[in-house]
C-alpha cells in the first residue's frame, strides 16, 4: 500500500510509482476536502472529506496524470510498473 | 467606475494598513492614502490603552487577529456564494463553491479555537473596513451579470487574495503571540496562495 499524503493544497509525494495492483491511499490532511481526479477520467475520488481517506488501484500499466478536481492548480501523478 | 475603485481601494486599504502597521508604528502617520480616512485609524489602535504608541509594541493583539481572520473569510464566502449564482462560466460558479467550501473549513477551524483558547474576537477598524468593503463589492456584484459578473469577481478574487496574503505574512502571523493561532495561520496561509493561483488562472483565461 502506498499513501499520497495531500497536506498545505499539494500532494506529497507528487510523483508516486507503484507496481501494477497495488493500492494507492490518498489521506486528506487538510481541513477543506480534495480530490484525486485522473485527467484520463481512469478514477475520480470525489470529494475527500477533511481527515479523511480514499483508496484506488490502477489498474492499467502506465502514466496517470491527476488533479485536485475542486483547486485545479494541485498537481499529481502515479506511475503503475 | 469611481465607487468600483474606491471600494477595492478601501478592501485593500485596510489590509495595506495593517501590512504596514509594524513598520509604521514607531512614525506618526503613514502617508496618506487618497481618498481613505479610515486607514489611519487602523494604523494606530486608539482604544487599547495598555499600549502606549511605543515603537515595539504590536499593532494587533491576538483577539483582533482572530477576528480579521473571521471577517476576511466570511467576506469571501459571501463573494463566493453569490458567484455560485450568478457566475456565467462554469469555471467562476465552481470557483465560487470552492471558496464557499474553503473558507467555511477555515472559519470552523477559527472558531474551534477561539472557543478553545476562550478568547473573544474583537472588533477593529481593520475588521471594520474589510467588512464594509466587503459589502459594497457584493453591491457592485448584485448590479452585474454576464461576462461583466465574471470579470469582475474574478478581478476582485486576485486583488483580495494577494492582499490577504500580504497581510497573513507581513502582518498577522508575525504579530499573533499564542502558538496555536499562529499555527492556524500558517495552516490557511496555503490554502490562499492555492486561491490566488486559482483566481489567476481564471483571470488569465477570460477574454475580455
Amino acid at each position: 500500500m502506498h499513501t499520497v499524503t495531500i497536506r498545505n493544497f499539494a500532494f506529497d509525494p507528487a510523483v508516486l510509482t507503484v507496481a501494477h495492483g497495488d493500492t494507492v491511499v490518498w489521506s486528506n490532511t487538510d481541513f477543506v476536502p480534495h480530490s484525486s481526479t485522473a485527467r484520463n477520467s481512469a478514477w475520480d475520488s470525489k470529494e475527500i472529506a477533511a481527515n479523511a481517506t480514499w483508496r484506488y488501484v490502477p489498474r492499467m500499466v502506465g502514466r496517470y496524470e491527476y488533479y485536485c478536481a475542486l483547486h485545479p492548480t494541485m498537481k499529481g501523478a502515479i506511475i503503475v510498473r | 467606475m469611481s465607487p468600483t475603485r474606491l471600494t477595492d481601494r478601501r478592501v485593500l486599504g485596510a489590509l495595506a494598513a495593517i501590512a504596514t502597521a509594524i513598520s509604521v508604528a514607531g512614525c506618526k502617520k503613514t502617508e496618506n492614502l487618497p481618498a481613505d480616512t479610515a486607514a489611519p485609524a487602523a494604523v494606530a489602535p486608539a482604544p487599547d490603552t495598555t499600549k502606549p504608541a511605543a515603537a515595539a509594541s504590536p499593532a494587533i493583539n491576538d483577539a483582533q487577529i482572530a477576528h480579521i481572520v473571521v471577517t476576511a473569510n466570511s467576506i469571501d464566502s459571501a463573494a463566493g456564494m453569490l458567484a455560485e449564482k450568478k457566475g456565467a462560466s462554469k469555471a467562476v460558479k465552481d470557483f465560487g463553491k470552492t471558496m464557499v467550501t474553503d473558507h467555511g473549513g477555515v472559519n470552523k477551524q477559527a472558531v474551534a479555537l477561539v472557543t478553545k483558547l476562550n478568547v473573544t474576537p474583537e472588533d477593529n477598524d481593520t475588521s471594520k473596513q474589510l467588512k464594509s468593503g466587503g459589502d459594497a463589492n457584493l453591491a457592485k456584484l448584485q448590479g452585474l451579470s454576464g461576462k461583466a459578473f465574471d470579470k469582475e469577481y474574478v478581478d476582485h478574487e486576485v486583488a483580495y487574495h494577494q492582499a490577504v496574503l500580504d497581510a497573513i505574512d507581513k502582518t498577522l502571523i508575525p504579530n499573533a503571540q499564542n502558538a496555536d493561532l499562529k499555527a492556524l495561520l500558517v495552516k490557511v496561509r496555503p490554502a490562499v496562495a492555492a486561491h490566488l493561483d486559482m483566481a489567476k488562472k481564471l483571470q488569465s483565461s477570460q477574454t475580455t
